[in-house]
């Protein structure tokens, strides 16, 4: 494992999308997880977004994000394919091979799991033609699913080889799930990781979820959680997870201050935890021989 | 009453009654250079649309229509594939539903309202209910004069199946779109036609056609390689006295390497820069189409 296989959020920088690719390519990273913002905000248009993306140089992780897409009926529901087709299409521009859905929060989407499971369906065929893959993510403060068991158990049944699971350490660390379930499921079948940590042992509510994931997370090994986001890492390599794990660290802190300077935190980030996975995995590699 | 509904439901393994392949459309700026192509391999020209440059070529089964309606590029492409159905509404209403784009209203070779839904790259899959007792180009064409409307096929030809090129690692994406969309079935490995062995084989729903999924070959990164419907497949009761027959009329088939005419299939040289038929020994046409 090494740098090559992280990337950052545009989310964590500041200032506008140019800056932002110039300051993760300075700072050695090759991959960048855009956000529809950084099409739709673009003073140039999001052509030109798209352009200054492709003349970065740096490999798209994926596209975030579709929000309460699954659930809905009627004209809600019509309403949010429009939206996903309009989120498939700029996906397509970007060349991003990947977009994330997040488990809905609407309190019109219904917690049937058949539903659930039809309508993520009907996100993978949306994506197909496009040749894009739907990552399907439990937000901690979701409707329904707010746990990544239930995420992943709403894809096995789906059963679409374009849909897939997104893991974002914040939302498993914030709703306190375990890793024993990640043994269940196929690694293939894990299309992102996102990881973030923040500064305090505990999360109590919903609302104090929804406030740390937005404005106080940190990069892993900034934060208290170090030995848990460490854990997780391990246990993805161990499971045989070889995919993109991208920082989605929402900051408000980070967000003051110059580009470069964050940048260098992600780094330090990355040198921390390819720390951590090969220190831990060389005995085990020694007790194997 | 159960037996109504019964009677009303559709078949699970054909949700929208798939009855075969009533057209295959071309796309080129030079429509006279593809018709003078089609010639030789035995169709003929028998109508021609009321306003625009669309033409309609059959021979024995198969319905050909080469639109030349703001095409921009000379090189021929297929666009679309029109598929019969039970009730085009109730297809396209379903393919919808389960998440197929809805066609662009962009100029279809047909005036007649035939609803469709976007394929692979840009190519389009339409739905046609009206091919028993009345025909969609009565409507919009106007018959040669002297032209026979049904001229017979040479040596037993018939629509075998469309070839699709798609991206590495895509087989399992198209496979789920085809089968959760129409009802199409994985042909087990090993068992293929004709003399291309490799791809993955789809089987219409009504056993009538074929569709072939071919990824890049290994070692193929230098060359040129897109999605999209690449070649129309011919089906041969006698595939050498079809070759003859072909040959007789001017057709070079490919005779080096793997790629031999046999009593299994041919393959014809290209044509036009991307024109290619295969034939595949096939008794389909036996079969009423």
């Amino acid at each position: 494992m090494n740098l090559d296989h992280f990337g950052m959020d545009t989310i964590t920088l500041a200032g506008p999308l140019e800056g932002k690719l110039r300051a993760m390519r300075a700072g050695g990273f090759s991959q960048v997880m855009l956000s529809a913002n950084d099409l739709a905000g673009h003073p140039g248009g999001p052509d030109a977004a798209v352009q200054a993306v492709r003349a970065s140089g740096l490999r798209v992780t994926g596209f975030q994000v579709l929000r309460d897409f699954e659930g809905l009926s009627g004209h809600l529901h019509a309403y949010k394919v429009d939206i996903a087709k309009a989120m498939l299409s700029m996906c397509r521009a970007l060349g991003a091979r990947v977009l994330l859905a997040c488990s809905s929060t609407s309190s019109h989407a219904t917690g049937d799991t058949g539903a659930l499971t039809r309508d993520l369906q009907k996100l993978a065929m949306l994506a197909v033609p496009y040749g894009i893959r739907i990552a399907y993510e439990a937000l901690s403060w979701g409707r329904h699913v707010n746990e990544y068991p239930q995420a992943w158990q709403i894809v096995a049944d789906a059963d679409r080889a374009n849909l897939g699971l997104a893991l974002d350490s914040f939302h498993m660390l914030a709703t306190g799930t375990g890793r024993d379930a990640l043994e269940e499921i196929d690694p293939a079948k894990i299309f992102l990781v996102q990881l973030a940590d923040f500064m305090w042992r505990e999360i109590r509510s919903r609302e104090e979820r929804i406030d740390t994931a937005r404005h106080f997370r940190v990069f892993p090994g900034e934060g208290v959680h170090s030995a848990d986001v460490g854990e997780l890492v391990r246990a993805l390599d161990r499971l045989g997870y070889r995919g993109d794990y991208s920082f989605e660290v929402f900051n408000d802190d980070y967000t003051q201050l110059p580009v470069g300077l964050v940048t260098e935190r992600a780094r330090r980030s990355v040198k921390w935890l390819t720390d951590q996975v090969s220190r831990r995995s060389l005995p085990l590699r020694g007790a194997a021989a | 009453m159960a037996m109504t509904l019964q009677e009303r439901l559709p078949e699970p393994s054909n949700p929208v009654g798939i009855d075969g392949l009533e057209f295959i459309e071309f796309a080129t700026s030079q429509p006279q250079a593809l018709g003078a192509l089609l010639r030789k391999m035995g169709f003929a020209p028998v109508a021609r649309h009321r306003s625009r440059e669309v033409v309609l070529y059959r021979q024995g089964p198969m319905n050909l229509i080469v639109n030349a309606h703001d095409a921009k590029e000379p090189t021929p492409e297929i666009k679309a594939i029109a598929l019969r159905v039970r009730d085009a509404g109730q297809a396209w209403a379903h393919a919808l539903a389960l998440g197929a784009w809805e066609m662009p209203t962009r100029a279809s070779a047909m005036e007649l309202n035939i609803p469709g839904i976007h394929g692979v790259g840009d190519s389009l899959i339409y739905f046609v209910d009206r091919y028993r007792d009345f025909s969609i180009y009565d409507v919009d064409f106007v018959y040669e004069q002297h032209a026979e409307r049904h001229p017979p096929a040479l040596a037993g030809l018939h629509y075998f199946g469309v070839v699709q090129s798609i991206y590495g690692e895509r087989t399992r994406d198209w496979v789920d779109f085809y089968r959760n969309l129409f009802g199409f079935s994985v042909l087990p490995e090993g068992k293929y036609f004709g003399v291309l062995p490799k791809g993955t084989l789809l089987e219409s729903p009504c056993h009538k056609f074929y569709l072939q999924l071919i990824e890049p070959p290994p070692g193929s990164e230098d060359i040129h390689w897109e999605e999209a419907l690449v070649r129309i497949g011919l089906g041969a009761p006698d595939v050498p006295a079809a070759t003859r027959a072909l040959q007789s009329r001017g057709v070079v088939f490919v005779d080096r390497g793997p790629v031999q005419p046999s009593e299994k299939g041919a393959l014809t040289q290209v044509y036009l820069g991307a024109v290619t038929f295969e034939l595949v020994v096939s008794h389909l046409g036996d079969k009423a189409l």
